[in-house]
């Protein structure tokens, strides 16, 4: 359980790594903030957001797989495998879905141990995968009619007050989305380390997260943010468009508002969906053109294959574990594997030279 | 029934998104439309016209505020 508790956190770090970095970048690219203040103001809100909801965590918890087939086991293959495919997005500068890749690993890893059976497939299609088709859409949609709205506006109006009023709108609505994020993301965490210890029966079937798995997994997650994700950064905000500020606010602002709605009802979405959603909704609403679609692309691409590529990680995963028995042995042969091909990734990527920062 | 309960909290997710993003950088903007209108008019020497933008401004930015307020304890609620 130590190990699986451990590798649920260190997903929680490459979680906030690889996708809390989206949360700033808009506010970076349009200059509503420095950098390293607005990964601050970002790594405390996704703190504190981890505390006000445990919505999403139930459904996690409690409605994609069935708990009485699960060990700790099949749990720690499915954060292997989320883990792996978050690396492996991060390696290559796409933002993927940390939340897609979570539940991916862990159906993938179920599937393997226990059949197709062990999938709750109204939970996983009705709270996973409809809202995660819907929520990029939406996004875009709300992006694209606010900015709409703000430009007709504000439209004629001098440049340099709209300009700075909607830059310190960036700072409330960076923060709602860093606070949205923290709420919606850190609770799958919660819900896999519930999960886990429902498995090995330290916790009865319907338990709620105990605090110390809260406040582990905002921890973590704020860690994970205020480290990483450049790479991601320079991809969101400023290659899928050139953005100006009120389109900074109205994208922050439609993602915000559709995670929290979707937090309320426990929908586990992805912010990397969502903002990236938001973005191209608020470019397209100034000029379809305005968007680099290419690059879009690449990203829907990257969305489509995470559930997928991190069901086939975490099923490869729960097959080499099992090798070595239904012991410790596996996990931790498995880990210190994992632990020097991430290391050697690193060395890998140190000797290239640093990640590109956000222009 | 999950199912059909699942479909009414999507919908209620999506209406809920479309009101607060749209209605809040449309409030948001009004705000900063006043306050970007209410320096012109003062500049060109209209006291009169430039508060009336300046209140509509501030009333603006308090329905934002409370309208992101209100959105959070909502979402905290349950």
């Amino acid at each position: 359980m130590v190990i699986v508790v451990g590798t649920a956190l260190a997903f929680d770090f490459t979680n906030g790594f690889h996708d809390t970095a989206n949360v700033v970048a808009t506010s970076i690219s349009t200059g509503a903030a420095r950098p390293q203040v607005a990964i601050g103001i970002a790594s405390l809100l996704n703190f504190v957001g981890a505390f006000i909801s445990i919505s999403v965590a139930a459904t996690v918890a409690k409605d994609v797989v069935d708990a009485s087939v699960i060990t700790p086991t099949i749990v720690f293959a499915g954060l292997v495998g989320a883990i792996a495919w978050n690396l492996i997005t991060w390696w290559f500068g796409l933002p993927s879905s940390s939340s897609h890749a979570l539940i991916g690993g862990v159906v993938g890893s179920a599937v393997a141990a226990a059949g197709l059976d062990a999938v709750l497939a109204e939970g996983l299609v009705g709270k996973v995968l409809i809202p995660a088709v819907i929520a990029p859409l939406l996004a875009f949609l709300v992006a694209g009619l606010g900015i709409g709205f703000a430009y007709w506006i504000v439209g004629r109006q001098r440049p340099g007050p709209v300009t700075r009023g909607f830059r310190y709108g960036q700072v409330v609505s960076g923060g709602l989305l860093a606070l949205a994020h923290g709420t919606n993301d850190a609770q799958k965490t919660m819900g896999v380390i519930t999960l886990a210890l429902i498995a090995n029966g330290t916790l009865s079937a319907n338990a709620d997260p105990p605090v110390w798995v809260i406040v582990s997994a905002a921890t973590a997650i704020a860690l994970g943010t205020y480290i990483g994700g450049w790479r991601i950064i320079r991809t969101t905000g400023s290659r899928i468009i050139k953005m100006d500020a009120a389109q900074g606010f109205s994208a922050q602002g439609a993602g915000a508002a559709v995670i929290l709605a979707s937090t309320h009802f426990g929908f586990p979405l992805s912010t990397t969906h969502v903002i990236n959603g938001g973005v191209m909704g608020a470019g397209a609403g100034k000029r379809v053109s305005a968007v680099r679609w290419g690059v879009a692309g690449n990203i829907v691409a990257a969305w489509l294959l995470t559930l997928p590529a991190a069901a086939a990680i975490g099923a490869a995963v729960y097959g080499v574990t099992r090798i070595f028995g239904t012991g410790a042995l596996g996990p931790v042969l498995v880990t210190l594997m994992a632990l020097g091909l991430i290391a050697a990734a690193f060395a890998r990527r140190s000797q290239q030279g640093a990640p590109v920062p956000a222009g | 029934m999950a199912t059909i309960v699942e479909s009414k909290e999507l919908v209620e997710t999506v209406i809920a998104s479309l009101v607060a993003g749209v209605g809040i950088t449309a409030v948001f903007s009004v705000a900063i439309w006043g306050g970007a209108r209410f320096a012109d008019l003062s500049r060109d020497g209209r006291p009169l016209a430039a508060g009336a933008v300046a209140a509509l401004g501030a009333l603006a930015l308090a329905t934002t505020v409370v309208a992101v307020v209100f959105g959070i304890v909502v979402m905290t609620s349950k």
